[in-house]
Formats: C-alpha cells, sequence, structure tokens
C-alpha cells in the first residue's frame, strides 16, 4: 500500500515531436512500462537466471566471510590471553631486583629510529621550573648521549639566565643533531601545566611533570622492577605533585609526616635503591622550600642523603 | 539619392501628424518655462536671503589653491592627539573627510588623518549657519579640510571612531583639496574582512580594483598599518646588523652576467650591448668580504624573470640581504642571521601591537610565533618527520612548496614555532657555490629559514676556494668563461664566509599571516603588472 498518491505532473500520454536525426530511447513518463520486471516475476513465477547467479555468488561471499571471522577469533583466544595459566602468587616473591639493570635500548623503548634525532620536547612555565625533570635530564646524559637545548618562547617576555643555563653548557658537537641519540629540547613558555611532546603523528601529548617525569624514569631505569615497589613509587609521584606541590600547608604537614614513617622502614622511599619516588618527593619538599633542618628526623637523614647525590646536584642554583 | 527618397517618404508621413505634434510640443515648452521660471524666482530669492542673512559667510567656503601664499603660525593638531585633556579648547585640524551624514540642522562628520578618525559636527547655532551646515553636507569624501573647531568630551564613546571620547564641534571648515565626487571604490569595502561582505550583502573590492587605484586603497588603516609595519622591518633590519658590527653597502643593479645561472634574468638594452637586472646582490656582496669588509648587508630592489603568477612571487621585490665571514663553522652565521630575525620578530611584537591588531580586523590570523634562540632542524630530520606523516621522497630530493608546508605544520605542532632553520640541505639541490659538507658529500652546508610553513631565506657557506669552485662549476656544467670574474676573486685570499638574503614583501606578509604578496608591496609588479 503506497502511503500517499499524487496525481501525476504531467500526464504520460503528450505527444511530442521527436526529430530523427538521433537515436531513440523509450519515454521513461511512460507508465506501461515501469517495474514490468518485479511484475514479470510475480506473475510467471520465474527467475531470471542471472538474478540467480548474483545471490548464489553473494552467497558464496557471506559464507567465506563467516570462515575468516571464525579464524580470526580462533587466533584472538589465543593472543590476548598468553599468560592465563601463570600462577600471579609467584609474582612478587619472583626475583626480579637482583636483575642487573642494563643500558636502555632505545628502540624498543621509543620505537624504530627513522633518520630524525628523537627530540622530547618540554614546555614548562618559567614561574614553576620542572626540578624532577631536571634531574632526570641529567641522568639521561649520563646513559644516552643527549642533545640538550634551552628556548624561550615568545608567549613569556624574558626569562631569568640560571632557567637559560638549567641544562648545563653546551655540547661542544652540539652542530651536529645527527650524532645523539637523543634530545632534550626545554621551552620556556606560558602553558598553564607542563607539557610534553614526543611524536606528534603517534603520541598524544603527554601533561603534568609527575606524568612527565615517569616517562622520562623509564628512560633511565628509575622506576623499580618489583611491581610492588614501582607500584609504591608510583603512588608516591602523586603524592608528592598533588599534595606537595599543589596542597596547602596541612597537606603538607600530613604528607611530611607520612614520609616520616616510610623512610623509617628504609632508607628510601621504595625499594633498597633510589627511585623516582624518592627524586621527585626531594624536588618538591625543596621546591616548596623546606629546609631539611625543620623537617622530622628520618625525612632530615634522607633529605640530607639526597641532596649529597651528584645527580640532584644540578637543580641547587634553581633554588637559590 | 536613395538617401534622399527615403527621406522624403517620411517626411511625407510626417506631415499628417505635424499640426498635432507641434501643438503638444508647444503647450509643453510653455510649461516648462513657466516651471523653469519659477524656480528660477524661487532660486534667487533664496539665494537673496542667504547673501542677506548669511551671518557665517566667511566661516566656511572653499579655499584658494594653496600656492604658498602665505605663511600662516596656526598650529594643526595630529588627530591622533585630539584626547580629553585638550577638551573645551579651540583648535585647527587638516584631515579628510571620511564620510558626512547631515540630519535636518546639522551635519556629522568624520574627520581621518591616517588611521585615526574623530567625529566631528556642525549645527546650525550662533557660530554657524543653515548654509555653512548644507555646504559642510556637500564636501565630497575623501576631500581635505582644515577645520577649526572646539574639543569636546562625550559622555558616550563614539565606537566607530579611532578618538573615542572626544568629538569637535566645528566653528570655520575650508576645503583645501576637493575629491572627485564618484571614488573608484570606497574605503569601508575596501577594509571589510573577506567573507563578511558576502553574508550581509555588502560589498568587498577585489584585489585587482585595489591595485589599480592603489592611491586610494593605500589610505585604509588595514594598508597604512601594513606598510608602517614594513617601514618596522626595514628598521629593526637595520638596527639589529648596525648593533652587531655590520656596515650598509650598495651594490649595482646593472649587471653584466647573470648571477645565478641564465634562466629568469631580465635583459635591458645597454648602448650597444645588452645587460641584466640584477637577481641577487650575492656576487658583490661576497666580494665585499673579499674586500675585508667582514660582515656586509644590504637593503635593494632584487629582480627575478619568472613567468609565475602565484600569491608569492614577485618580478621585482626588496631584498635585504646579509653575507659575513666566519671564523670556524658556519653555525656562527645562522646564529646571527636567525638572532637578527629574532629580533625583528620581537621588535615588532613590542611596537607594532596596533598595527598588528589593525590588520587582524580585516586578515584575522594566529600571532606569530617564535622562539629564542632559534629552533634548528636538519634536512634528514625534517624528511623523516614528512615520511612519518605519510610522505614519500627521496633522501637528495628537494622540498616541494606543499611538503614544505606540511613540514611547517609538524613542526610547528611539536614545537610550536612559526620560525625554524633547515639546516644540511642535500648538496645536488643547491647552486654550485654552496660548500658540500665536510663528512658526507651527499649534503652541504647550506640552510633555508621558514616562517609559517613558506621559504623565506635561502643560504649557504660559500665555496671561498677558487680550485673548489672551479670543480663545481664545470660539475655543473658552467661555462667558465662567463663566471672568470667570479672565481677569480678568490684567488688572492678570501675568509671563509656564509650569508642569505630574504625578501622584504613575503617577511612582512608571513608575520602579519596574510595571503598575498602584493598586499605587502606598495606598488607590486607581477608578470601581469607594471602599473601603477
Amino acid at each position: 500500500m503506497p502511503m500517499y498518491q499524487v496525481k501525476p505532473i504531467s500526464g504520460g500520454d503528450i505527444k511530442v515531436d521527436l526529430p530523427t536525426c538521433m537515436y531513440k530511447l523509450p519515454n521513461i513518463h511512460a507508465q506501461s512500462d515501469s517495474g514490468s520486471c518485479i511484475d514479470n516475476v510475480l506473475q510467471n513465477g520465474e527467475v531470471d537466471p542471472a538474478l540467480k547467479a548474483l545471490e548464489q555468488r553473494q552467497d558464496e561471499i557471506l559464507r567465506r566471510l563467516y570462515e575468516l571471522k571464525a579464524a580470526v577469533d580462533g587466533l584472538a583466544k589465543t593472543v590476548t590471553t598468553p599468560d592465563a595459566d601463570l600462577d600471579a602468587t609467584s609474582l612478587s616473591s619472583a626475583p626480579v631486583m637482583s636483575a642487573p639493570k642494563e643500558v636502555a635500548d632505545l628502540d624498543s623503548l621509543l620505537g624504530k629510529d627513522l633518520g630524525a634525532l628523537r627530540d622530547i620536547v618540554i614546555n614548562a612555565n618559567p614561574s614553576s621550573p620542572p626540578l624532577s625533570l631536571l634531574v632526570l635530564h641529567g641522568l639521561l646524559c649520563q646513559r644516552y648521549s643527549v642533545l640538550s637545548t634551552v628556548h624561550v618562547h615568545s608567549s613569556v617576555p624574558s626569562v631569568p639566565p640560571k632557567l637559560l643555563n638549567c641544562l648545563g653548557p653546551r655540547h661542544p658537537d652540539s652542530y651536529t643533531r645527527q650524532r645523539f641519540q637523543l634530545g632534550f629540547t626545554l621551552i620556556w613558555k606560558d602553558v598553564p601545566r607542563l607539557q610534553m611532546k614526543f611524536s606528534v603523528p603517534n603520541m598524544c601529548p603527554i601533561e603534568g611533570e609527575g606524568n612527565v617525569a615517569r616517562f622520562l624514569s623509564r628512560l633511565v631505569g628509575l622506576e623499580p622492577r618489583d611491581p610492588v615497589a614501582a607500584t609504591l613509587s608510583d603512588s608516591w609521584v602523586d603524592t608528592a605533585f598533588f599534595q606537595l606541590a599543589e596542597g596547602g600547608g596541612k597537606e603538607r604537614a600530613a604528607v611530611v609526616r607520612a614520609l616520616n614513617a616510610a623512610l623509617g622502614r628504609g632508607p628510601w622511599l621504595a625499594g633498597a635503591d633510589l627511585s623516582l619516588a624518592d627524586v621527585v618527593c626531594a624536588c618538591c619538599l625543596l621546591q616548596t622550600g623546606t629546609s631539611a633542618a625543620s623537617a622530622p628526623a628520618n625525612v632530615q637523614r634522607w633529605l640530607k642523603g639526597c641532596q649529597n647525590l651528584d645527580t640532584l646536584a644540578c637543580i641547587n642554583p634553581l633554588l637559590q | 539619392m536613395t538617401k534622399e527618397e527615403l527621406k522624403g517618404a517620411g517626411e511625407e508621413g510626417e506631415d499628417q501628424a505635424q499640426s498635432k505634434k507641434a501643438l503638444k510640443k508647444a503647450q509643453k515648452e510653455a510649461e516648462k518655462a513657466a516651471k523653469k521660471a519659477e524656480k528660477q524666482a524661487k532660486l534667487a530669492a533664496e539665494q537673496q536671503s542667504t547673501e542677506e542673512d548669511d551671518f557665517a559667510k566667511d566661516r566656511y567656503g572653499v579655499s584658494p589653491m594653496v600656492q604658498s601664499q602665505q605663511k600662516l603660525d596656526r598650529v594643526l593638531v595630529r588627530v591622533q592627539e585630539l584626547t580629553p585633556e585638550k577638551a573645551d579648547q579651540l583648535i585647527w585640524v587638516r584631515a579628510r573627510v571620511h564620510t558626512s551624514r547631515a540630519k535636518g540642522k546639522q551635519c556629522f562628520l568624520v574627520l581621518r588623518q591616517q588611521q585615526f578618525n574623530v567625529q566631528a559636527l556642525v549645527a546650525v547655532g550662533d557660530r554657524a549657519s543653515k548654509q555653512m551646515v548644507k555646504f559642510a553636507a556637500n564636501i565630497s569624501k575623501e576631500s581635505i579640510v582644515d577645520v577649526e573647531a572646539m574639543v569636546r568630551k562625550v559622555d558616550q564613546k563614539i565606537e566607530s571612531c579611532s578618538q573615542q571620547e572626544v568629538e569637535l564641534h566645528i566653528e570655520r571648515i575650508f576645503v583645501i583639496s576637493q575629491a572627485e565626487p564618484r571614488l573608484p571604490l570606497q574605503l569601508e569595502d575596501a577594509v571589510r574582512p573577506e567573507g563578511e561582505g558576502d553574508e550581509e550583502g555588502r560589498a568587498t573590492v577585489n584585489q585587482d580594483t585595489k591595485l589599480d587605484n592603489r592611491v586610494i586603497d593605500l589610505r585604509t588603516t588595514t594598508s597604512q598599518a601594513i606598510f608602517r609595519l614594513q617601514s618596522g622591518v626595514c628598521q629593526l633590519f637595520r638596527d639589529t646588523l648596525t648593533n652587531k658590527g655590520f656596515v650598509e653597502i650598495q651594490t649595482p643593479k646593472i649587471i653584466s652576467a647573470a648571477s645565478e645561472g641564465g634562466a629568469n634574468v631580465f635583459t635591458v638594452s645597454y648602448f650597444k650591448t645588452s645587460a641584466y637586472l640584477a637577481q641577487s646582490p650575492q656576487l658583490y656582496k661576497q666580494m665585499c668580504i673579499c674586500a675585508d669588509f667582514d660582515k656586509v648587508f644590504c637593503v635593494g630592489p632584487v629582480f627575478r624573470a619568472e613567468d609565475s603568477n602565484t600569491h608569492r612571487h614577485l618580478t621585482e621585490f626588496v631584498g635585504l640581504d646579509i653575507e659575513m665571514a666566519f671564523n670556524y663553522h658556519y653555525h656562527e652565521v645562522i646564529d646571527s642571521i636567525t638572532d637578527t630575525m629574532v629580533q625583528i620578530f620581537k621588535g615588532l611584537r613590542d611596537r607594532f601591537q596596533t598595527e598588528i591588531q589593525t590588520v587582524n580586523k580585516q586578515y584575522p590570523s594566529e600571532p606569530f610565533k617564535f622562539l629564542e634562540p632559534t629552533l634548528r632542524l636538519e634536512y634528514t630530520e625534517g624528511v623523516a618527520m614528512l615520511r612519518a606523516a605519510g610522505v614519500e621522497m627521496g633522501d637528495e630530493e628537494d622540498l616541494s612548496t606543499p611538503n614544505e608546508k606540511l613540514l611547517g605544520r609538524l613542526v610547528k605542532e611539536k614545537y610550536d614555532t612559526d620560525f625554524y632553520v633547515l639546516d644540511k640541505y642535500p648538496l645536488a639541490v643547491r647552486p654550485f657555490y654552496t660548500m658540500p659538507d665536510p663528512s658526507d658529500l651527499k649534503y652541504s652546508n647550506s640552510y633555508d629559514m621558514f616562517m609559517r610553513g613558506e621559504e623565506i631565506l635561502s643560504g649557504a657557506q660559500r665555496i671561498h676556494d677558487a680550485q673548489l669552485l672551479t670543480e663545481r662549476a664545470t660539475h655543473h656544467n658552467i661555462d667558465l668563461e662567463k663566471i672568470k670574474a667570479y672565481i677569480d676573486s678568490f684567488r688572492y685570499g678570501a675568509p671563509p664566509h656564509a650569508g642569505g638574503g630574504i625578501g622584504l614583501e613575503r617577511v612582512t606578509m608571513l608575520y602579519l599571516g596574510l595571503h598575498n604578496v602584493r598586499q605587502t608591496s606598495m606598488f607590486p609588479r607581477d608578470p601581469k603588472r607594471l602599473t601603477p
């Protein structure tokens, strides 16, 4: 049943004097021929053999697609759950910590080198210099050959010279970028939150000093291998940035107490070695102006230990 | 013969209608004459009355042409200086009539001086008569007038004028130079942002009309701002380089041999032979270096006979060229050039903010961003970035214009800068005098600088050794006879040097984010335009 009917605007029976000089086409307005194909099928009960062949071909394609889907599903099962039979309880007792920290392979960490210098670009606001990242930069330089450059973006009128020199003296080979394994480009820019850009087409920018610190710590192997210690370290990183750096006085005091308690249990915050947690917490404490003298005993000892490390020496000029 | 016959036939037909027609005609004429007489009487009466009661007769009029008849000590105040501090002072102003609008017993004028304008008012009162208002209303747009007026503060800001807090109450007005009543283009139309005109059914003026009537087009606020900023670019370029110890030199523009190969040069007749217009002052800059000037720059016209009608090519443009001797590494020169550019950008950002805003009103664009020190990438890095973005190209292939643009976008995405240097181009795509890279013969000590993804400078360390230069020239199949003078200038000891040149128009265009270099060339020359 059609929805509604409309009278034809022009009758199909208009006689038109057609020129004879060209080829002829059937009248498309004429009613008599329309839908003839289906009508014929219904009336005669016979189907056009061409249509039948088409139907068969489509069925065949669908069948093959189903087969393919089944095959892929089977493969996916074996791929997505590779260690389904691994015993979770054995994880913590695994002697991961004893594994030696070998120099991480940049290709495996950052993806294949395409001939371009792998340049880590960090946009930081000069009003809050990212101390922890400067420490991590120092560690990167120990491990790889790093081309470090500092720029000032046009959104910032000027920056003090100590910020321009915060990555240390210029590398003597800095005229050939290709000789370096890694680039570390620090741009002082008017950004609300610290931002890191690495591979623009494949990776979205990383925001926040804590997250960038995590990224860099993986390149220098500062992250504990033991999953439990890694989780602990991770949680301290969050605490440091959300409660020490951005929190109020009360929050800060609470964190210092918690640090004191944690440091009573061991020399470092997470595990038996210096980890990202120590670097980040120490930097945040020093940046907020906490002096070693006013802190509780364990924190005092730990903070002094941190400050005596070579790796943290680079932030001293910025603290004055 | 035939003509007369035809005429005769026509007359015969007319004869019949003659009497009726003539009657009507006579009647009409009589009516007309009556009307005319009436009008004339009225006019005469009016004139009489005006002559009688126009007490303000000598407070307005068309001044005789200024032929320096007398030297008046009258102080003319700039429109720009009309601020509330000047309120209630009687001052003289010379300005153009931007618009005028009569409304009964008063007439509002907007007086313009360059990019500044102010509202002025003539109203019937004890200082102005009805006739004076009428006269003011009839002054054609763009005429230059001298106005004596009282500065008055206004209660409500005048949004349409640059001087928003005051208006002028005119007491005398004299036309100094009258504009023809029909303007080839309206200033309001010429500054209307693209797209806005289409929506509201208003006119915008197309590029060619603007360029054909450049004198009027240059009066618009946008053009005023563009060329003030361009003058700033030149000024900053000179100041920065002079401070760095550079010497400004002048080089000849008529030369005997084409400087960069034979193509793209204009030939001019030179007495009995022919000469060429200089494509670049490069050879002369280099000769100055060989003559121990150490660091030189020059500002002057450069000619290119390229038949390309694109948004960024002109056949004559202003080149700002730098050449500099260095100690050990050509990056000393890159650092010098990029620092000069950064100083220019900073100067423009700090000193020309109003101009930038004015241009942005008509041609909106993002503010120009840059890094200090300037970002330097290497060619291979650029190629790798392009490949990562899906472009297929060879290692030693030159960048095509679309690829340059794309690379500009990629660099901006990552480093957020509109200005960067691409260093170490493949040797194969550079001119013969380019110094090859010491470690890899595929590459060279050459660089391009980009603004908003478009090349603005192309430069290199030049070969300063006659023997190597000869080798490279032979490699490029260049006739050694033709460049003998050039090669010879390096035979008597030459310091290592590098340099480059930028186009003033292109830099202005790209800094402002405009889309056509003709907008930033005062009287542009391209393959299709030689006038005005």
